[in-house]
């Protein structure tokens, strides 16, 4: 018994922290539109419009559905053409878009036509992403409008992609190999798939820059964030020898990648003391929150074997 | 216009030395006579010409007075008033051990003091004794000096768990806080729990908040004086005490006797073995472990009856180590501060005394983690290496001067980080160092225009040089790159410089009242950076640069002061005002990694300050039952062009009713019983004021700066202590009589009970989100973290 004494004293001074609910005014709260808009090289421009809540309103998924603007005049212009785009709703989706419009809304494509939800896209090949373009986008909503530009840079190749597993074993992690440019500001994207898969499955952070390794060449390790998903095979985080898999790497801005970089740290830092208060960095003008981003993606397929 | 100030201050002391003819001056040091330790702010009194000195830091007194006979009074805190009769009809050297013939020393009578805080200049100063410390109620049985002057009026922590202190609206690096003159940046172990200061090893404590006297400088907001035992120089002595979750052990004796003496304390915690206890080798968090350690040792010798020399030195550290073997992470994060001082004093005449110190000052921090393949280090600090010179001149028993000089060569390292994956080290830049010169001359007299008012009057010239090598970068934006200009070894970059004039006056409108006011005037050379909402070790000390300006602030006090019953109880009520200018910030949303490849000062930003308040304090210092009930009543306000859109927003440790009620009743000789209740009003934050959806994820969007409040803070600590008996019977074997003598070997029991009604204080609140949107579950809260509930602790203290 004496044994325990000094251990159950240290565990329950650690203990001795306790946590709480509290209610508490936090006053200020103005409504401000959010935009989420990107456009990628070959794909059509996507923009979501939805509303800031107040942070004691209500959360439930009437909520979040409520949140969605719908009826604003949405434009992209790529210097040469202006085109408005459309809504497209959940409820009335072009055929074989529900897995993407699944993936973006977070409802499982069995229940989109459930709901009305809609998104600002363009079928007109001519507002696509195209390298080295820069897009402008214009939301006109409740007489205030709101501005944002964004341009797709050029790729960065991966040098090598490579899934090395140990003697005996049929799984491992892959190793990319990088070779940053020199002298320039680069930031990148990660996603990946299986090859049969129709959208791309983004990590836990899937954004880095060049600040540590700028004009480096170095390897670092790919896990699987798709294996979050599969409870039924073990070692979720790696790849298994068969899996053909697919690697988006995709580059972006400065003023995008500031936006991403403080999301996920205000996401990772939520409850932290020691991490200050950050309001993410919209790159939108007239005082919207969100971003509007142009990815230049380079592709690269490994079949495990 | 100041040059000829100055001349005229020296002129008026020296002609008004001159003038005085026939007269003789008393002067030497005091000491106890129990240890030989020089008597700190023991007065030296002439009732009959209602004259008096106070012995300085090193025990040293000078009064001069007309020729005679006096009946003259040694009074100090520790002993009843000694009396001694001297012919004073030529200047006599007298030093004296106060105490010789004194044997009970078990209630502390605090006469010395009596009277002082309406007779002197001093405004917002407060001095606390060791042993006057060492009866509060202890956190974990810890005595803690930090945690003791947080009780007084005008002195805050942000919370538990918080470093450093705050003084009327100043931030936590505005106070000097000065270990035998050496400057100790971080005074927290365990991230504030504790402080730096080992009671065992500190001898006196002199906290300076309003009306700074032109011989400190560097800092606006408050001077914290923490002076080590000297050793006793009268025989070897061991004392020490075994806590719940720390030890400690002294040594101290002499070099040779009487003459000189040593004193080696040192501190551990333990509580990484009850982490090694408690988490087995087969859990992933085995290795994870928290300790601290502290040293303190001081020499001290006399060469002769003029000369002394001290040698000072604290080391101490904390490391703490985090282990997940199942996340592959591991990171270890020590810091700590080295200091050590050597001083010489030498005595010219008996009214001039010189002190010569050269000081050495470290603190470092860093912060080492390993996930997989990926290492990072990241590391902070600063060097200080400096002297100064300080003379004091006692022309007459109208007039004490000084003056001096300083200087402090700094070197910061506010950021060096290192990556590296496997075999490729990433580029992180060079490890950006800061070099400064940093000096000051200066110049104060206190004097007696009367017997009803005296003045203290003192100027501070004060100036620092930010010198290469030293590279500065120029972020370009998207179009354009970045660029550097590099500057040499030696450049000067900036010379900053100023006059600080510090006046503090005295009306006496009786012997038990006075009127006080005070002005002040102070550069700040150095800025601690913070990120986060509490005051962490990662905080980073930052120059000024040629784009960091230096602080600038000014405070103005008037206080009443009044004592009653023959100053049994004392009370005063000081109402202040702080402007400060060239405050710093971070930009909003930098990150920890902004400042690779970066200045720092490129990531801050720049305001303005102020902070006002009314202090009301009430003391009974004799008899069983002695305390003090201090309350403050204040704000302190920012303004940041780049903050808050430029809105005034309260300062993060803002409070606005500050109560402290301490109460210690000595019950017996055995038995002692203290209290404390500490009321507060809730620390400020910023919190979020809503929500939003960005690719499925829940976003928030932060509101003022501030803008929302804690909950109040309030705790109540009892304590007891119970004394072995002081005594014992011994039968004299030639008389066969049985007489009381003093024990050698003396130990107490201390018990404590921390937060007696478990109150959950607020330690800091954040916004939690759970569930998702997609399965309707959402749910946002404000969540509150307390550390303490109540904590009962036991501490046994021996001396021998």
């Amino acid at each position: 018994m004496k044994k325990y004494i000094l251990p159950l004293l240290f565990v329950s001074t650690l203990l001795l922290s306790c946590t709480k609910e509290v209610n508490i005014d936090i006053p200020g709260y103005v409504k401000t539109i959010v935009v989420d808009g990107s456009i990628t090289t070959g794909q059509p421009p996507i923009v979501l419009l939805s509303s800031s809540q107040d942070i004691f309103s209500p959360t439930n998924l009437q909520a979040y559905i409520d949140g969605f603007i719908s009826g604003a005049v949405v434009t992209v212009s790529n210097g040469t053409n202006t085109v408005t785009l459309t809504e497209f709703c959940t409820d009335n989706l072009p055929a074989g878009s529900e897995a993407y419009a699944s993936s973006i809304f977070g409802i499982p494509e069995d229940q989109l036509a459930n709901f009305h939800l809609c998104a600002y896209t363009s079928l007109d090949p001519s507002i696509w992403g195209e390298v080295g373009k820069t897009y402008t986008l214009t939301v006109t909503h409740e007489g205030k409008t709101y501005n944002s530009v964004t341009t797709i840079g050029q790729p960065t190749p991966l040098t090598s992609l490579l899934w090395t597993p140990a003697p005996g074993q049929d799984y491992a992690k892959m190793k990319g190999v990088l070779s940053d440019p020199p002298g320039q500001y680069d930031a990148y994207k990660w996603e990946l798939k299986y090859l049969k898969d129709p959208i791309y499955t983004k990590d836990f952070n899937p954004f880095f820059n060049d600040q540590f390794f700028d004009g480096l060449t170095f390897d670092f390790d790919v896990s699987n964030p798709m294996g979050y998903a599969d409870t039924s095979i073990s070692n979720q985080r790696d790849f298994h020898l068969g899996d053909t898999v697919v690697l988006k790497m995709s580059k972006l801005g400065k003023p995008e990648y500031s936006f991403f970089e403080k999301k996920y740290n205000q996401i990772y830092s939520a409850g932290n003391p020691f991490a200050t208060p950050t309001n993410i960095p919209s790159n939108i003008d007239g005082g919207a929150y969100g971003v509007w981003v142009g990815y230049s993606p380079w592709y690269d397929t490994i079949i495990c074997q | 216009m100041f040059k000829k100030l100055f001349f005229l201050l020296f002129l008026f002391s020296l002609t008004a030395a001159k003038a005085q003819e026939s007269r003789s001056t008393l002067s030497g040091y005091l000491t106890d006579s129990k240890n030989g330790e020089a008597l700190i702010g023991a007065k030296v009194v002439i009732s009959s010409l209602n004259m008096a000195a106070v012995t300085n830091t090193y025990g040293f007194y000078s009064l001069t007075v007309p020729a005679g006979k006096y009946k003259v009074e040694f009074r100090s805190p520790m002993y009843p008033i000694d009396t001694k009769e001297i012919d004073l009809t030529k200047d006599v050297r007298f030093n004296y051990e106060l105490g010789a013939n004194y044997q009970e020393i078990q209630e502390v009578v605090v006469n010395a003091k009596k009277g002082e805080n309406v007779n002197s200049t001093k405004m917002g100063q407060i001095e606390l004794q060791i042993d006057q410390i060492k009866t509060l109620p202890a956190f974990m049985g810890e005595v803690d000096v930090i945690k003791a002057i947080q009780l007084l009026p005008g002195v805050s922590s942000i919370s538990e768990g918080g470093q450093g202190f705050y003084v009327r609206g100043g931030g936590p690096d505005q106070n000097l806080v000065l270990l035998d003159e050496g400057v100790v940046y971080n005074a927290a172990h365990l991230f504030g729990f504790f402080s730096v200061f080992n009671s065992d090893a500190v001898k006196s404590v002199n906290l300076i908040k309003g009306g700074m006297p032109a011989n400190y400088g560097g800092r606006m907001s408050s001077v914290l004086e923490v002076n080590m035992n000297e050793g006793n120089n009268k025989g070897f002595h061991i004392k020490g005490g075994i806590g719940a979750i720390s030890s400690r052990f002294t040594i101290e004796g002499p070099l040779v006797k009487n003459r000189g003496s040593f004193v080696i304390s040192g501190r551990r915690t333990y509580i990484d073995l009850i982490m090694k206890a408690a988490i087995p080798d087969t859990s992933p968090f085995a290795g994870s472990s928290y300790y601290f350690y502290d040293v303190n040792a001081k020499f001290n010798y006399k060469l002769s009856d003029k000369d002394r020399i001290f040698l000072s030195g604290y080391y101490g550290k904390d490391v703490f180590n985090f282990t997940d073997r199942d996340g592959g992470f591991g990171a270890d994060m020590p810091w700590g501060n080295g200091i050590a001082a050597l001083r010489w004093n030498h005595l010219f005449t008996n009214k001039l005394f010189m002190n010569v110190t050269g000081t050495f000052s470290d603190y470092m921090f860093k912060f080492g983690s390993k996930q997989d393949q990926f290492r990072f280090e990241l590391a902070s600090g600063v060097r200080d290496v400096g002297g100064k010179v300080d003379f004091s001149y006692f022309p007459n028993a109208r007039h004490r001067i000084k003056w001096g000089a300083d200087y402090i060569y700094h070197t910061f390292t506010p950021t060096s980080v290192s990556a590296e994956a496997d075999s490729v080290v990433f580029n992180t830049g060079e490890a950006q160092k800061l070099f400064g010169h940093e000096s000051a001359i200066y110049l104060m007299d206190e004097f007696d225009l009367n017997d009803k008012i005296r003045v203290n009057a003192g100027l501070r010239y004060s100036m620092y040089q930010h010198v290469g090598p030293f590279t500065r970068f120029i972020k370009g934006d998207i179009s354009t790159p970045d660029t550097a200009i590099v500057y040499g070894k030696g450049d000067l970059l900036k010379f900053y410089h100023g006059l600080e004039p510090r006046l503090s006056f005295r009306w006496l409108i009786s012997d038990q009242s006075s009127f006080k006011a005070g002005y002040s005037y102070n550069y700040q050379y150095v800025h601690l950076t913070s990120l986060s909402a509490v005051s962490l070790p990662t905080d980073i000390w930052f120059p000024t640069t040629d784009k960091a300006k230096p602080q600038k602030g000014w405070q103005g006090s008037v206080g009443y002061f009044r004592n009653f019953f023959n100053d049994k109880y004392e009370a005063s009520v000081e109402v202040y005002y702080k402007g400060m200018k060239n405050l710093i910030e971070y930009k909003e949303g930098a990150l920890p990694g902004d400042n690779v490849n970066d200045n720092t000062d490129n990531l801050l930003v720049f305001g303005t300050g102020r902070a006002y308040g009314i202090e009301f304090y009430f003391k009974k210092s004799v008899g069983k039952l002695t305390g003090w009930i201090g309350y403050t009543l204040a704000k302190t306000e920012r303004t940041f062009p780049d903050l808050n859109e430029g809105k005034v927003f309260a300062a993060k440790y803002d409070r606005r009713h500050d109560l402290s009620i301490v109460g210690t009743y000595k019950l017996n000789e055995r038995w002692t019983f203290s209290t404390a209740f500490i009321y507060a009003t809730g620390n400020t934050l910023t919190l979020p004021t809503s929500w939003y959806i960005q690719e499925q994820n829940l976003l928030y969007n932060y509101g003022e700066r501030n803008s929302t409040r804690m909950a109040p803070y309030h705790r109540l600590d009892i304590s007891a202590t119970l004394y072995s008996k002081p005594t014992k019977k011994h039968t004299d074997p030639v008389t066969n009589i049985e007489v009381d003598v003093k024990k050698k070997f003396r130990s107490n029991w201390a018990f404590s009970i921390y937060n007696v009604y478990n109150r959950a204080n607020p330690f800091f609140l954040y916004v939690d989100n759970d569930g998702s949107f997609a399965a309707g579950d959402v749910k946002i809260s404000v969540k509150q973290v307390s550390l303490f509930p109540i904590i009962p602790s036991v501490t046994w203290n021996f001396e021998f």
